[in-house]
């Protein structure tokens, strides 16, 4: 009976110990509640549930392990995992809002640098479109430069040709004619008696060759004004040699005409006896100052 | 009936040492899991982020705990302390998951910056 009181007491000691061990949970067990708490309530919770349901079942793990065998071995060793894992779960929700944070700002830099080449290419088009235009602009300015300097070239052969046929043909007068220049310009002088009879302002048939030979002269400077004068001696009257002066210059103008020279082109005087370049007491003086000269302005603009 | 307990101690004092020392095998497997969460940790860069660390070391230290009573053949012990250096280097290795996640979105707010700033006229 001894013995049985004995048994008894060491089992109702162990159970006494057994129920204060089943009523104070280990401190394991306490900090993973916390932990799991703590975790369940961040703000990061909702982004990992998965994390926060296995941190859940964890600590039910351990708790179903403190109800079954109290305050053992294995309830502390669950409960210290279960809190990691809680902490774990904690953790796994900011690196899910770093992760996003950086996934957002990735998206940002692409759109920013999409927009920056879209804008750099907008302004590539607009920097080639205006390269372009400037190429036309210039091409066009070039092609007008080249036909400038064509024409120009074209104009200088022309004019250099014109004054080649111009002093060819009165190259060609002056072997038959007087030909000299003076203050008036080039000055042609034709005998008075070759190309009239006395007292007379009809061309006479043998002036006629001499008188083409003028035309042909003439007709190569059509830009310029022609001047015809007639003189006459001092023989008659001023009035009768004014008159016979202008009628003879008329004469040789209208046949010049005939010829092919410009009417518009010619203007005629009669001189008379006015400006005689011999002298009048003499038979030769006489018929050299009985002539008609032909003045060739150096400048139509001038002579106009 | 003295006699008799004194009879009976004996074999069961060596059986309760035998069932607290002994009965389970070998934590090999657990062994193993820790090791590969140690290495795990490590290898995502714990050792330089200091919480991470501390948990690295945690793990380490319950691991060399462990072994020391799997040579004294305490493998229900040496199991518990296994299962609490793999749950400490699980936690080192998300802090420092974390910690490397949180500096690539710095660098990449850097960058948003930068372009931003290039644009700016």
């Amino acid at each position: 009976m001894k013995i049985s009181n004995g048994i008894f007491g060491s089992i109702l000691l162990s159970l006494a110990v057994t129920a204060c061990g089943a009523s104070r949970p280990p401190a394991e067990l306490v900090d993973a509640r916390a932990a799991y708490a703590k975790a369940q309530a961040s703000e990061t919770a909702s982004l990992v549930p998965a994390e926060i349901h296995i941190a859940q079942t964890s600590l039910d793990t351990a708790e179903r392990e403190f109800k079954h065998d109290g305050n053992s071995g294995r309830t502390r060793d669950l409960a210290y995992v279960a809190m990691r894992v809680a902490q774990r779960a904690e953790v796994l929700g900011t690196l899910a809002v770093a992760r996003g944070n950086a996934q957002s700002a990735e998206r940002d830099r692409e759109h920013l640098q999409t927009t920056i080449i879209s804008d750099q290419k907008s302004k590539l088009q607009s920097a080639e479109g205006a390269i372009q235009e400037q190429n036309q602009e210039l091409a066009k300015k070039q092609a007008e430069l080249q036909n400038q300097r064509q024409l120009t070239e074209a104009e200088r052969t022309a004019r250099v040709a014109a004054e080649q046929k111009v002093k060819d043909a009165m190259d060609a007068l002056a072997r038959s004619t007087s030909v000299k220049s003076d203050t008036r310009g080039t000055v042609i002088t034709l005998s008075g008696s070759v190309l009239f009879a006395t007292n007379q302002a009809a061309i006479l048939p043998g002036a006629q060759t001499q008188l083409n030979q003028v035309a042909e002269a003439l007709k190569t400077q059509a830009e310029r004004h022609f001047t015809i004068e007639g003189h006459t001696d001092n023989q008659g009257t001023d009035t009768v040699n004014a008159a016979l002066s202008e009628r003879r210059a008329a004469a040789v103008r209208d046949y010049l005409v005939v010829r092919g020279v410009a009417a518009s082109a010619v203007s005629v005087k009669g001189v008379g006896a006015s400006r005689p370049i011999a002298d009048n007491k003499t038979t030769e003086g006489r018929a050299m100052n009985r002539r008609v000269e032909i003045i060739v302005g150096n400048d139509a603009s001038a002579q106009n | 009936m003295a006699r008799i307990s004194k009879l009976c101690a004996a074999p069961i004092a060596a059986l309760f040492m035998f069932a607290c020392s002994s009965g389970s095998p070998k934590p090999i497997a657990q062994i193993a899991s820790s090791e590969g969460a140690i290495r795990g940790a490590n290898e995502a860069g714990a050792q330089s982020v200091p919480n991470a660390k501390l948990y690295v070391q945690m793990a380490q230290e319950n691991r060399e705990r462990a072994l020391v009573l799997v040579e004294k053949d305490k493998n229900k012990q040496a199991e518990g302390l296994l299962m609490r250096s793999e749950a400490d280097a699980e936690l080192a290795l998300a802090i420092a998951r974390a910690d490397r996640a949180a500096r690539d979105a710095g660098k990449a707010s850097e960058r948003v910056e930068e372009l931003k700033g290039s644009v700016t006229p």
